[in-house]
């Protein structure tokens, strides 16, 4: 809790403005350390955010590109495999199949060929057959109309009419030199397929057919589908399972995939239920055939599962290790910014603690000095008439030159009367109490005093401008009165012969508004800071004691208002008084500084 | 004997006209003017032996005019007339040249005592 004595003091000092304007204001030391702390906490929390936010959803973004890009990449890598392992296990089966068809149609041009062939030949037919594959289960020798004129194989069959066959129409009404059937069950209830070629002989066709177990098939898909989740099988032209992993799909079910038959090869992605795969197929060039080849998405993107768990972590890790450093570093910066400004703010503090010290000094220096000039007066005026009273200096010394001794001896002594009233009047605005005050007669009042006094030794013109409707205020008169009084004295002291003073009121918000404006020398800069100060003055010894002004600021601060100055050097000075007009003012905060200023002045 | 010349310089009327009567009873060529800017314009006419400053003056103070004085008749004795709250310009004119300083306010006879020991000091005697 601050003494009354010492925050008058403070609050009577102008809070060291250097500019031509000085404003007589009241800065609470405690709001401008919380000020401080706030905006370092703002600060700190937008450092921090943006420096995270800069840092980390740039990376984030990154992070989601090129995930997704590689993701893409992955795939697309995955399809061009797929289609390559279709087309290289196509190529296998094709040319394996040309092999067989050339085997086949070797039989028409072998040595012993005839066109109505013995068992004994179609044995050796079949012998022939098998030494290139054993794959050949049976071989047949078919006149034009699809009888079976021929056979040797493990099934007693003779006679037996192809004819409705559809390898046999197409190889007949199509024209084409070979063909190559799809599987199907043979008697024993295995599966096999059929190969057969055409020849001409004198204008009549005839047809050498053979049936191939499927397994060398089998065995080229499997051979190439090895550990890479691949599923390897053959259909035709309508869907239908030619070659397939008996263990995983039926015989002769039909896929859901067709594959379009306008493209030789390609591949594509389709989704069922309960997974994602990559298809691709390529069609065989001996038979209406396409091979498939399947590959399930989870399988191609184990790899990048991995890498994204692992990128996933790495990122959370650096982020959380660089927001950590970050958050760290601000709060460090931050911290030694704001005990570095609050420093600031107590070296000012004390400064102006310093400053309060130094002007107790200047107040006692200006007690002293402004009592010790009448006492020194008092001294060497009895000293005076001392010496008159002396024979030995043959002075007159009668009734009347004595007098006129004592008679200086009186002024001083109310000279230094007058100094400790006005030092009282400083703490002190008016032990009456207030009552609704008129600002513009109030003015009116004090100008035509003055202008019977002061005013009266120069040319001053006088010109008011007095808001008309100017509400009234709560407030003692008598202090008022002081406080324009000083100002005005001051303004006339201000102007050397002739000038104007200029009195102007007017209504703001909550405040009425006093502007003094004068035509004199002006303050000169370095005085305007001190001009509040008690015992400043630039009058000469005995005109002025310094206080008039201190007192005005003392009195505009007990009601609640403000005082301002403005000086133009050689052009005039300019003083503005804001009153506080609403009723409450004495009642409010205001009221308990004057109930505290009271309390203390009647100790 | 030379006449001891002395000048007051004072701004408050009643001060200085009662000392100047005072010392001029006392045989003492004394006189006084009110301000710094005065006292720098007697010296440029007439000469002394001592004068008495006072410290706070408006526009031109004590100490400035002291300056002035040194610099323009170095050889005159200066003492300072200070306050008793102010008695760090009487120290410091003593630092700039004075002779001493005396506080106001002072006895005649110590302040005419002081003003003796400048005038033994110019004249080259014990002071």
């Amino acid at each position: 809790m601050r003494v009354w004595e010492t925050s008058h003091l403070q609050d009577t000092l102008p809070t060291g403005k250097t500019t031509s304007e000085h404003v007589y204001d009241f800065a609470d030391s405690q709001a401008n350390l919380e000020k401080i702390q706030h905006h370092f906490k703002q600060l700190k929390t937008r450092l921090v955010l943006g420096l995270v936010l800069g840092f980390l959803l740039p990376n984030a973004l990154l992070s989601i590109y090129f995930h997704y890009q590689f993701a893409h990449t992955l795939k697309n890598n995955a399809k061009l495999n797929l289609e390559a392992v279709a087309e290289s296990q196509k190529n296998s089966i094709d040319i394996y199949l040309q092999e067989r068809i050339v085997n086949l149609n070797n039989l028409f041009h072998s040595k012993d060929f005839t066109l109505q062939p013995t068992s004994e030949i179609m044995k050796s037919y079949l012998q022939n057959l098998k030494r290139f594959d054993e794959a050949f289960i049976d071989v047949g020798f078919l006149d034009a109309n699809g009888t079976e004129i021929g056979y040797a194989g493990p099934y007693s069959t003779s006679d037996i009419n192809y004819s409705q066959e559809t390898w046999y129409t197409s190889l007949i009404s199509e024209k084409k030199k070979y063909v190559v059937s799809d599987l199907s069950l043979g008697s024993d209830k295995s599966p096999r397929f059929t190969i057969a070629t055409r020849q001409e002989f004198d204008g009549q066709i005839f047809i050498m057919r053979a049936s191939l177990n499927p397994d060398k098939l089998y065995m080229f898909l499997r051979s190439i589908s090895h550990g890479k989740s691949i599923d390897s099988m053959i259909v035709n032209r309508q869907g239908q399972y030619q070659v397939v992993d008996l263990s995983k799909i039926p015989f002769q079910g039909t896929s859901t995939f067709i594959p379009p038959y306008s493209s030789r090869s390609g591949v594509e992605e389709i989704t069922s239920d309960d997974e994602t795969v990559l298809v691709a197929y390529s069609w065989f060039a001996e038979t209406p055939w396409a091979l498939l080849t399947k590959q399930p998405v989870s399988v191609v993107q184990t790899g990048m599962y991995l890498a994204r768990s692992i990128l996933t972590i790495s990122l959370i890790v650096v982020s959380l290790i660089i927001s950590i450093v970050i958050y760290y570093t601000i709060n460090k910066l931050v911290e030694n910014a704001r005990k570095m400004a609050e420093k600031g703010q107590q070296l000012q503090e004390m400064l102006a603690h310093a400053s309060k010290l130094a002007s107790i000094g200047e107040l006692a220096a200006g007690v002293a000095h402004e009592i010790n000039n009448p006492l020194a007066i008092i001294m060497a005026t009895s000293g005076v008439i001392r010496d008159m009273l002396n024979p030995e200096f043959e002075l007159d010394h009668s009734d009347t030159a004595i007098n006129k001794e004592l008679t200086i001896i009186d002024n001083a002594a109310t000279r230094a009367k007058g100094i400790t009233k006005k030092l009282q009047d400083m703490g002190k605005t008016s032990s009456s109490s207030s009552l609704p005050c008129n600002i513009n007669s109030l003015l009116e009042e004090v100008l035509n005093r003055l202008k019977k006094t002061e005013f009266k030794s120069k040319k001053i013109e006088v010109v008011s401008q007095f808001d008309p409707m100017l509400p009234n205020i709560m407030a003692e008169a008598y202090p008022l009165r002081q406080v324009f009084g000083n100002i005005l004295i001051n303004a006339c002291d201000a102007i050397t012969e002739e000038g104007t003073i200029t009195i102007s009121t007017q209504t703001t918000e909550e405040m009425v508004c006093v502007t003094i404006n004068d035509t004199g020398k002006g303050i000169p800069p370095e005085d305007l800071k001190r001009i509040f100060n008690p015992f400043f003055t630039t009058k000469a010894g005995g005109k002025g004691t310094g206080l008039g002004l201190s007192i005005a600021a003392s009195i505009v601060k007990y009601c609640g208002g403000t005082i301002k100055v403005n000086s133009i050097l050689g052009v005039g000075s300019s003083f503005t008084v804001q009153l506080p007009f609403n009723k409450h003012q004495l009642t409010g905060s205001h009221g308990k500084e004057a109930k505290r200023i009271q309390s203390t002045i009647g100790r | 004997m030379d006449t001891l010349r002395v000048l007051i310089v004072d701004d408050e009327d009643d001060f200085r006209e009662t000392i100047v009567k005072r010392l001029k009873v006392r045989k003492v060529l004394a006189e006084g003017v009110a301000s710094g800017i005065d006292a720098l314009k007697v010296l440029e006419t007439q000469d002394f032996d001592v004068i008495v400053l006072d410290v706070k003056m408006p526009k031109m103070d004590g100490i400035e005019t002291l300056r002035h004085i040194k610099k323009l008749k170095p050889e005159i004795e200066v003492i300072m007339l200070t306050g008793h709250a102010s008695v760090e310009f009487g120290i410091k004119g003593m630092q700039l040249g004075a002779f001493d300083y005396v506080m106001k306010p002072a006895p005649l006879n110590e302040l005419l005592d002081t003003i003796n020991q400048a005038y033994n000091k110019k004249r080259g005697l014990p002071h």
